[in-house]
């Protein structure tokens, strides 16, 4: 029988800061044997753990097809977040996955996909991204609309710069407010979805982000025609087992680690409104 | 099939018997506490004629307190007794907490994930569950689909009938068990009186209230102030969940330093506010209203729709235990009130 608590060994490759203010790390994790190595999808995530600290919940932001190592990018808030940033290239941690469902990318096929993602909950949108363009045919029109409140809070810099170069993603960076070097997009993501958009025709929307964001962009979607079947988020939730049984990341009788985290609107409407 | 009779004077010679192949578990009291324990050379059988224990007997299966797995200063990670050396009987469970095993194991071995910790000792475990002759005040098996003398989740299903023990095989396992055991068959006089005694006890209990749409009633009174007027009186205790034979919440924490410790889980409640408390400061349930209704809704909705059954047996031990005699049998009323 298998043991679903018990985590596997796994090496920290690379540590790369991710935003400015520090707060922010991305962490490539690579398998330290290889009879462990597993599949996933994008959406899904893991539970990292550093013994006598504790484990903590992360959505995968890198593709199943990036073989090397998984990414995770980290946000500095709690103990076992904060612990994860003080480790050093070559130590090695615990890791129990592929937890949870994943993005319908089967569903989507043959069909545009708008991905809005705002701040750091861009790390799955990330995996869903780098997934879409590898199967690039499969779909059709690929949007995507990012906003931080700042540039230097935007993740995967270099990669954006990549992105906007092809011409066959549609890339909309933007940010809250002008500051002197930013000579792209300034303005709030339900705004910029107005605006760029593809036509709700076949097409999927995904979207992450802070609360505020995805209160505000919803309606915009609404409005445009996206129906709720067709619109997709990940949600987050305090979790502990991450597969359905302590009890605590439950909205309504489906628990967010094992029955998602990604939902369609029209299944969250289904589910009592719990904030 | 044949139903069995165990002598109460020959009981003592029974248990040692079953002790040689199984970790016998009955009703013990410490510290003026009863609970289940495991059955020694000098165990007192004193406490099987009483009421149910006043803790339930989940622990068996799924304790308070449980090792994951150890780890050392080269990060090797070991599981202690993954294995058990003998499987478990348990001896005088009444049937309200007989029936909470299998409610209990649908969560834990469900169709996506296996807890192999509980799964290890439930599943070879041999269930005797004793009918309640007297049942309390605060008994309300009857109102979940339950009786006191339901066979649900035993294996082998008793009655005290004063000098022994009616012994009926209410499952395979149960049914091979008992013809190894050498039993006398009950006579006729026996099951009558067995009957009789089913009857009585039947009558004592309080008449059920209708909840077969609670579910439906719960699912549209989410919005609704009763929750806060119900929760008013509520210390968030948890006295309730802890003392439930469903409430299955866990808490997973490493023990130890990064050089050499354990991983554990606890139970928890949903009761606390730290339950459900994020790192970055939201909670979806903060304050007791929140925690109330999930408890009320885990119970009586969230768990129909998963698994079709409620996840409560009223055993009534969150009656007897509240400190502020909050009633589950009360809110209950309360919500049909506000439905009608």
């Amino acid at each position: 029988m298998e043991n679903v608590y018990m985590p596997i060994p796994v090496k920290v490759k690379k540590i790369m800061v991710e935003s400015d203010d520090k707060t922010l790390r991305t962490f490539d994790i690579a398998f330290c044997n290889e009879k462990d190595r597993f599949d996933f999808m994008p959406g899904q995530f893991c539970q990292l753990s550093i013994l006598g600290k504790g484990e903590a919940p992360f959505g995968i932001a890198s593709s199943p097809s990036e073989k090397d190592a998984l990414k995770f990018t980290i946000n500095r808030v709690g103990n076992v977040t904060t612990a994860l940033h003080y480790l050093e290239e070559g130590e090695v941690i615990g890791m129990r996955g592929p937890l949870g469902n994943w993005y319908p990318v089967d569903k989507f096929k043959g069909g545009s996909v708008v991905i809005i993602g705002g701040g750091f909950a861009f790390t799955t949108l990330r995996a869903l991204i780098v997934y879409l363009l590898e199967h690039r045919k499969d779909y059709k029109d690929i949007t995507v609309i990012y906003g931080a409140r700042r540039p230097g809070l935007l993740l995967y810099r270099d990669e954006l710069a990549e992105w906007e170069k092809r011409d066959d993603l549609q890339l909309h960076l933007t940010i809250d407010k002008e500051v002197p070097e930013w000579k792209k997009r300034v303005g709030f993501v339900p705004t910029v979805t107005k605006e760029v958009a593809p036509s709700p025709k076949n097409s999927w929307a995904v979207i992450c982000g802070p609360p505020i964001m995805i209160k505000y962009t919803l309606p915009v979607l609404s409005e445009l025609g996206f129906p709720q079947e067709r619109t997709y988020t990940s949600l987050e939730r305090r979790m502990k087992c991450g597969i359905g049984k302590c009890g605590r990341c439950n909205i309504g009788h489906k628990y967010v680690c094992s029955d998602g985290p990604v939902f369609s609107y029209a299944e969250l409407q289904e589910l009592p409104q719990e904030e | 099939m044949d139903i069995f009779k165990i002598e109460k004077s020959k009981l003592k010679q029974f248990l040692d018997d079953l002790s040689k192949k199984y970790s016998v578990f009955v009703p013990a009291k410490q510290d003026r506490v009863t609970s289940f324990k495991e059955i020694t050379l000098n165990s007192q059988l004193s406490t099987l004629n009483s009421y149910n224990t006043d803790k339930p007997p989940k622990d068996i299966f799924f304790p308070q307190t449980e090792t994951l797995f150890t780890y050392d200063e080269n990060s090797q990670l070991s599981t202690l007794n993954s294995q058990l050396s003998k499987p478990i009987a348990i001896f005088g469970v009444r049937p309200c907490d007989a029936k909470s095993f299998t409610l209990l194991d649908k969560v834990f071995d469900s169709e996506k994930y296996t807890d192999t910790y509980w799964k290890e000792r439930y599943k070879d475990a041999l269930v005797f569950a004793l009918g309640c002759n007297n049942p309390l005040s605060t008994c309300f098996c009857n109102w979940v689909g339950g009786g006191p003398f339901n066979k649900e989740g035993a294996d082998i299903s008793l009655i005290d009938i004063g000098e022994a023990f009616l012994a009926e095989p209410c499952s395979k396992k149960g049914e091979e068990v008992i013809h190894k055991l050498s039993l006398q068959k009950a006579t006729e006089d026996d099951l009558k009186k067995g009957n009789q005694l089913k009857n009585e006890a039947e009558s004592m209990l309080s008449k059920p209230v209708e909840i077969s749409s609670l579910k439906e009633d719960l699912d549209a009174l989410w919005n609704s102030p009763k929750w806060e007027e119900i929760a008013r009186k509520c210390l968030n205790c948890a006295a309730c969940t802890y003392l439930c034979p469903t409430c299955h919440c866990f808490d997973i924490q490493d023990e130890g330093k990064s050089s050499k410790g354990k991983r554990i889980r606890i139970w928890d409640s949903c009761m606390f506010k730290l339950f459900t408390q994020e790192a970055a400061g939201t909670n979806p349930r903060p304050t007791g209203k929140e925690r109330m209704r999930q408890r009320i809704m885990h119970k009586f909705n969230y768990l129909v729709e998963t698994i079709g059954e409620f996840g409560c047996v009223g055993c009534g031990r969150c009656i007897i235990s509240c400190p502020v005699n909050l009633d589950v049998r009360e809110v209950i009323k309360e919500i049909k009130k506000v439905r009608n």
